[in-house]
């Protein structure tokens, strides 16, 4: 994070004050300034030779088709919860409703609220000194009903070595498969490790009748070497990852390929570009229609 | 789960007889009760509160009523897998619960909730929802849980045709499956071991059902008729007629016009995949129907579009490549400039986060619910992706329960048979008020020192 050599003094009690929120500033917005594009000479310029070039306005055309496939209704709409169950007869009652569930029952935050919420809370965590961080505290401490979502978060993976159980790395695809231990045939079975309760274990019980060619090279099945024991405790004891981590990535793979491009008027492959608006078509016919429609709407 | 692991329940009350299991997905929440004794099926209720043209407001279940859903608009509680809007859910888990004339009536004093939740919800929703339950609703015992995670207690082997389990054996969680769930909001893939989640592996993507059904209304409005404050129709469009395509490209060739001047003989029909729907009109006709295509027949727009007057005839969709282009998605995000991978690669990475003596075991063990998995063609698909991607030597089965939206339900209404494994992992009332949320949320959260 840039903070111009200003350090923060530890100051980790935000008041949860209603109705504002701490959000990350991570320096320009690339969403923000694809929506309002520079039309200079020298943006065109910087535009790649790769299998996606996209200019900013295509960029900002997509995003904007991404948040409208996002969406719940065509228009804005409310739908105010009828009244009548408010608060007469009708209304189920489940006791004495406490602050706490006041406060939840009447906020109208949206997720995308709460994820920026959430993302500025671990930013400030993260920016922190790891002895700052506070101890867990043992079960039979009175907690406060609003617990600081900090201390849940403490152990995240990227304050480094701080969580008792390091996340793996994500990316070991390929450490993985070089790495991984020579394949050692089924016999060795016997060998992995038998604590008080393994996690993983080969079904050794019922091994088959012997059989004249079990010793042919030719037809040796081999698997490969299960994890051990700790290592199966470390996997299982990872903490959570956050909602962004979690978000599937888009494999270097997948990258090199040509993007497919389809016609925005009949769905075959868009194979020729509009010259107006670069929207694609796949013939002369589309082009006619697309045309038609992208020269009143820019007023020619 | 070895039972020494188990904690020893301390002088609480008995555990609640019965259970009620909420799988509270986006769209709809699967819903009903099991005890050891009995259970019944669950009630798939809308999680929405609807609003039709006639501006009458209609709330879960009631929607079954409605007899217009022309111009239907929607709130729903539960946002990108999550539940955000308490407000909503509660009027709706109110009038699906707890009223005097509620369809599945409960005293949650006496009962037991198992709840499921999008894997990496947020701390602050999950908190909300541990206060809701107990300091508004007041359940006698609590379990929430990521909703991949329930699917582990059905009878996983079955599915892979070898013989049931036997049931006077006490009930065990899978020992090691691939789940992938499609649902409304999105699509995650959670390995598990045992029936617990391998958090660091779980992967998202973001092409749900919703995303695929506003994708098919942005075509048709493009292409046929304005549809886009139809979405509930579309939806039913897109059920009835969506695949996924065995060989993209020759779908794609067969469904082309051909150039100007140059009509192809197969576009008419374009091999079988051209379909027609015909479209509701909520007074002779409420149920839409999906018909082979018929070039003969004069549908409404054609009609207009030749100045007959269009009383008698039908309003009719067809469908072409629409019909694949759409559930497509899934598998190649990138058609709509989405940057994200799709499920086959997404599946290969989040395996690529573990120890490689647990790749063939995974693959052999891939099971899709979800209402995604419901689409034809689906399940060959990813079978297929996936061989593709994973080393020669691997077994991959990829299979679906008999009915994938209710399975995470059912998984639940195993669980909750066997009482001792169901009380060791919830949480009950009276610990609630003792050790207060934080606890509960670090019993739920996977802490690492935590010991089930």
């Amino acid at each position: 994070m840039l903070n111009f050599g200003v350090l923060e003094v530890a100051n980790s009690t935000v008041p949860a004050a209603p109705g504002w929120a701490y959000v990350p500033d991570v320096g320009a917005n690339a969403s923000m300034s694809a929506l309002q594009p520079s039309r200079s000479k020298r943006m065109r310029a910087q535009i790649a030779a790769s299998p996606h070039e996209t200019t900013a306005k295509q960029d900002a055309k997509i995003l904007r088709e991404l948040t409208a496939l996002d969406r719940e209704n065509h228009r804005d709409v409310s739908i105010p919860v009828p009244v009548r169950h408010r608060d007469n007869a009708g209304r189920v009652s489940h006791g004495k409703v406490t602050p706490a569930v006041r406060k939840i029952l009447q906020s109208q935050k949206t997720f995308a609220n709460h994820l920026a919420d959430y993302e500025a809370l671990s930013v400030i965590n993260s920016s922190l000194p790891p002895s700052n961080q506070p101890v867990v505290p043992s079960p039979a401490t009175p907690s406060t009903p609003h617990p600081p979502s900090t201390s849940k978060r403490t152990h995240r993976k990227k304050d480094a070595g701080a969580g008792p159980a390091p996340t793996p790395l994500r990316r070991v695809s390929a450490a993985s498969e070089a790495a991984t231990p020579a394949p050692i045939k089924s016999e060795i079975s016997h060998d992995t490790p038998m604590k008080d309760a393994p996690i993983l274990s080969l079904n050794s019980t019922a091994e088959p009748p012997p059989h004249p060619e079990d010793n042919n090279p030719l037809l040796v099945s081999w698997i490969p070497q299960l994890p051990t024991q700790e290592e199966m405790e470390k996997l299982l004891a990872a903490p959570p990852l956050s909602y962004n981590d979690a978000r599937g990535p888009w494999i270097p793979d997948d990258m090199r390929k040509p993007v497919r491009h389809f016609c925005d008027v009949c769905g075959y492959w868009g194979r020729v570009r509009c010259m107006r608006c670069g929207g694609r078509v796949c013939a002369l016919e589309c082009l006619g229609v697309h045309q038609e429609e992208c020269f009143t709407r820019y007023g020619a | 789960m070895a039972p020494g692991h188990r904690r020893t329940k301390s002088s609480g009350p008995a555990p609640p007889a019965r259970t009620l299991i909420i799988d509270n997905g986006a769209y709809t929440m699967k819903a009903g009760f099991s005890s050891p004794a009995s259970t019944s099926a669950p009630s798939v209720i809308p999680n929405c509160m609807a609003r039709d043209r006639e501006r009458n407001v209609y709330i879960g279940s009631q929607l079954s009523k409605c007899k217009d859903f022309g111009e239907i608009v929607f709130r729903r509680p539960v946002e990108k897998g999550y539940l955000v809007n308490w407000e909503a859910e509660k009027e709706i888990w109110d009038h699906e619960f707890f009223e005097g004339k509620a369809p599945l009536r409960c005293d949650p004093r006496e009962t037991g909730l198992i709840l499921t939740e999008a894997p990496n919800a947020l701390p602050q929703l999950q908190t909300n929802c541990d206060q809701m339950v107990f300091e508004e609703f007041g359940f006698a015992s609590y379990l929430r849980c990521p909703a991949p995670v329930l699917n582990a207690y059905n009878d996983i082997q079955a599915m892979f045709k070898a013989p049931p389990r036997d049931p006077t054996k006490p009930l065990l969680p899978a020992e090691i499956i691939l789940l992938i769930d499609s649902g409304y909001s999105h699509t995650t893939i959670t390995p598990l071991i045992q029936g617990r989640p391998l958090q660091s592996a779980i992967r998202r993507l973001d092409v749900g059902g919703k995303l695929l059904t506003n994708h098919l209304t942005r075509l048709l409005s493009l292409r046929q008729y304005d549809m886009r404050n139809d979405t509930y129709l579309v939806n039913e469009i897109k059920e009835a007629c969506c695949y996924v395509s065995k060989d993209f490209k020759a779908d794609m060739e067969a469904t082309w016009k051909g150039p100007k001047g140059d009509r192809r003989e197969i576009y008419e029909t374009a091999g079988g995949i051209a379909k027609d729907y015909i479209l509701p009109d909520f007074h002779k006709r409420t149920k839409g129907e999906m018909r082979d295509h018929d070039p003969g027949l004069a549908g409404k727009l054609k009609q207009l579009q030749s100045g007959k007057a269009p009383e008698a005839a039908e309003d009719i969709l067809t469908l072409r490549n629409e019909r694949f282009t759409v559930p497509e998605l899934l598998f190649n995000p990138s058609d709509i400039g989405m940057r994200q991978s799709g499920i086959a690669e997404l599946v290969m990475d989040s395996l690529s986060a573990l120890p490689f003596g647990l790749w063939p075991g995974f693959l052999a063990n891939i099971i899709v619910v979800g209402g995604n998995a419901n689409i034809d063609g689906f399940l060959w698909r990813l079978q297929v992706e996936i061989q593709a991607l994973a080393p020669t030597e691997c077994i991959v089965r990829v299979v679906r329960p008999a009915d994938p939206v209710v399975s995470t339900w059912n998984g639940g209404a195993e669980l909750a048979k066997d009482v001792d494994l169901l009380s060791s992992m919830s949480v009950t009332k009276q610990e609630y008020d003792e050790y207060g949320a934080a606890w509960v949320a670090r019993k739920f959260g996977g802490d690492p020192n935590w010991k089930w």
